[in-house]
């Protein structure tokens, strides 16, 4: 059918044919080019017992293996190929599908019509693209249980577990866990004056403060693809709610409103800016050396991937805070930012080294030092060796971990994984209006509705 | 326009003019088989057999079933589909206009210039065009910064844009992408306005200069009618090349994170219907919309212009 597309345009359009051609070409070389490159790093997994896991799955592990990873994850694969000199490990990077991309739905497509090409395992930065690919008409997954040892899956904590799990099977393994935290800048809250808020009442009073006293210091941001699962996700709007067939969207709901009403003065203010934290112009303004990130609400994996790798925030600033707190409520809420999953293609002709290889980038692969995973770990006993390794990390104000560690057992359980993403229409809904100077509140509605329409369109039956 | 055409078609009828002009075409098929036929079976294959095969898509269901036009209106109920079919018909307008105008009146300037500015001038038209279509549009995604644009004056000015998100509001994207199009596509049509200008008989200007024409009515009253067609050619493949725009809001979706959507072209729901829905009919069924929006453009064109008529 791509062909029927493209010729179709070919004939009227023949030179932007050959363009695109070009750019899938060019893609291609990029991808094999980066796959040549692989095992040349000098990223090593150090663990106690590496090596000595094994996938359940029948057959030897050897052979050639294609793997999908994106570039957070590329240290993992190219560590498994050094490891495993026997396995001829094939790395193609790629988007990871994040901030809702459709990369992969493409591909698959095109692989299930084509009948072959399907890599062995893939990563993505999208925690719901397991859900569509366990079902019609991707039929991509492959149920890890039998693959992966079950003494091995029982080590990943219950919430993770139920992310992955598709219809009672479950298909996926998580790299990481994804909890939000407040992250706070202790260098420049002392500076201020300022106590670490609890509640997001006392956060917002300190935003509204820093805005008059200091302008240009910023206490968040609301321009991400995925500010929509700090704030709302996190005070519980029921945005993606599965009740039995049906799919609660409302944004009518308490939860939303008082969140969006509590938002608006900042957005306006200047303290919570609808930038995106990965633009340029995010960078120019609130980062480098004498940085204006107050405080963020964002997940555990902004430490390393955000405020070190792309803001240059300097050592000894930041730090975590435990998940805010709406006025008393109870339990405490958070949100979450990727948890990106593991899957094993069941097309795989080399299961046995596809389950090894997920086994390894999972459960042994945690380097220490300058090149520790950026997120904290998904599987538990990697997970208690990173909090160790994170808790003496010169680069936080103060340990980091127990905010870590709390928060991932209060992710809001009220949001359900769904088959399309989300972000693509919180950032071409409500983004765009909030950068033309709207307000969220006014926004909500259209969310809502957009949210409604993306839902029916991928199958669901939606309720208000 | 046309008046003239029906009036000469219809003396073309009634004279014996018309009788040997089609006794000379039928004559002229056979001699020109051969220069077409390497041509046919790629015409064959790669344009008309897929053309049929996504018709034929577009009136069945995935099992193969005949479904009238049921995917028509299906994926003419579809949210996306209106605000698809809006962005690209008003891209299409900007872009078409834009391109008609200033790729005619620089071919018209140029070709009144000395030889060695005016191959200066077309070398620097075409230059933006050279660089292949996804590379120019991740130029222009740095062009639209205002961060790091060396048009960052235009854009804080004209746009009000101080961000690289206020340059692509929704309101801009039409313009912004036409501007994209113009910048990339409009050096290879000056050179071809320029050799279709280099065709008209040097006598015939010389003639009007003698009359007292100046350059203006040179340009406007001899050289803008007799290129007419090749204009009307222009039209036709950009009219098509335009209502199919693809790579452009692709990239910038991609690069302004989903704040563009994913299914801002027409062609881009019909990518996302077959790719992540799954639905090759529905995908084939916009295809076919967008076939009969470039044949209905270019059998208009073909007949307001006289692209085809014989008689100049």
């Amino acid at each position: 059918m791509v062909h029927v597309i493209q010729a179709v345009r070919t004939r009227r359009r023949s030179r932007p044919a050959i363009r695109a051609v070009l750019a899938v070409g060019l893609a291609a070389l990029m991808a094999s080019s980066v796959a040549a490159c692989s095992g040349t790093s000098d990223t090593t997994g150090t663990s106690a017992n590496a090596g000595a896991t094994g996938s359940s799955a029948p057959g030897k592990v050897g052979g050639s293996l294609t793997v999908w990873v994106d570039a957070v994850r590329l240290p993992a694969a190219q560590a498994y190929a050094k490891a495993h000199p026997n396995v001829h490990l094939k790395i193609v990077t790629y988007d990871g599908d994040g901030n809702g991309a459709t990369t992969l739905q493409a591909k698959i497509q095109l692989w299930n019509r084509t009948g072959n090409g399907w890599p062995d395992v893939i990563f993505s930065e999208q925690v719901n693209d397991p859900v569509w690919m366990a079902q019609k008409p991707f039929d991509f997954a492959a149920p890890v249980t039998g693959l992966i040892p079950a003494s091995l899956l029982s080590q990943w904590p219950a919430p993770s577990t139920a992310q992955c799990t598709i219809n009672g099977t479950q298909y996926c393994v998580q790299d990481n866990l994804a909890p939000v935290v407040l992250w706070v800048n202790k260098k420049l809250m002392d500076q201020f004056g300022y106590q670490v808020p609890t509640t997001w009442q006392q956060w917002a009073a300190i935003g509204q403060k820093v805005a008059t006293e200091h302008p240009g210091y910023i206490i968040g941001t609301s321009g991400d693809s995925f500010s929509h699962w700090i704030y709302l996700w996190g005070n519980q709007c029921p945005l993606e709610q599965l009740q039995g067939s049906q799919l609660l969207i409302n944004t009518a709901d308490a939860h939303c409103t008082e969140m969006a009403s509590l938002l608006d003065p900042l957005i306006k203010d200047g303290s919570l800016p609808p930038l995106s934290v990965f633009t340029p112009d995010f960078a120019k303004k609130y980062g480098g050396a004498d940085d204006k990130v107050l405080m963020m609400p964002g997940p555990g994996w902004y430490g390393h991937d955000l405020f070190l790798a792309t803001l240059h925030i300097p050592a000894g600033q930041m730090t975590t805070a435990m998940p805010l707190q709406w006025e008393n409520e109870t339990p405490i809420t958070t949100g979450q930012v990727g948890g990106g999953p593991w899957i094993i293609a069941r097309h795989s002709k080399n299961l046995a080294t596809a389950a090894d290889f997920v086994t390894w980038a999972t459960t042994v692969f945690n380097p220490t030092g300058a090149n520790a995973r950026p997120g904290l770990p998904a599987y538990g006993p990697v997970a208690a060796q990173w909090l160790a390794g994170q808790a003496t990390n010169p680069y936080y104000a103060s340990d980091p971990t127990p905010a870590l560690k709390a928060a991932s057992s209060l992710i809001w359980k009220g949001w359900n994984i769904v088959t399309y993403p989300d972000q693509p229409v919180w950032s071409n809904t409500v983004v765009t209006g909030l950068v033309a100077g709207k307000s969220l509140s006014s926004l909500l509605p259209a969310f809502g509705s957009a949210l409604g329409q993306a839902a029916q369109a991928a199958g669901y039956q939606v309720t208000k | 326009m046309s008046l003239p055409a029906l009036t000469s078609r219809q003396a073309e009828a009634a004279h014996p003019r018309g009788l040997r002009a089609a006794r000379m075409r039928a004559r002229r098929v056979p001699r020109g088989l051969p220069f077409i036929v390497p041509y046919l079976p790629f015409l064959i294959a790669f344009g008309i057999a897929p053309m049929l095969y996504a018709l034929d898509l577009a009136f069945t269901n995935a099992n193969g079933g005949v479904t009238g036009f049921r995917n028509f209106t299906r994926t003419f109920t579809d949210y996306r589909f209106v605000p698809a079919f809006n962005h690209i018909l008003l891209y299409t307008g900007v872009w078409l206009g834009t391109l008609i105008v200033f790729v005619v009146g620089l071919a018209l300037l140029l070709h009144g210039r000395a030889n060695r500015t005016s191959s200066a001038f077309r070398f620097l038209f075409y230059m933006p065009g050279a660089l292949a279509g996804a590379a120019s549009v991740l130029v222009w995604l740095f062009m639209l910064d205002p961060a790091v644009s060396p048009g960052s004056f235009l854009l804080r000015h004209v746009l009000g844009a101080q961000l690289f998100v206020q340059s692509i509001a929704p309101g801009n994207l039409p313009f912004v992408f036409a501007m994209i199009a113009f910048w990339t596509g409009a050096g290879g049509w000056i050179v071809v306005m320029y050799g279709a200008l280099n065709t008209i008989p040097h006598e015939l200007e010389e003639a009007a200069r003698i009359d007292g024409a100046g350059p203006f009515t040179i340009a406007l009253r001899l050289k803008l009618p007799l290129i007419r067609k090749w204009v009307a050619y222009m039209a036709i493949l950009s009219f098509a090349t335009g209502t199919q725009l693809f790579i452009e809001p692709q990239l910038v979706n991609e690069a302004s994170l989903g704040m563009v959507p994913d299914t801002w072209s027409s062609n881009q729901l019909a990518y996302q219907l077959a790719f992540r829905y799954g639905d090759f009919n529905g995908a084939a069924a916009i295809a076919a919309d967008l076939l009969v929006i470039g044949l209905l453009a270019a059998v208009l064109i073909v007949t307001r212009t006289g692209l085809f008529g014989r008689e100049d």
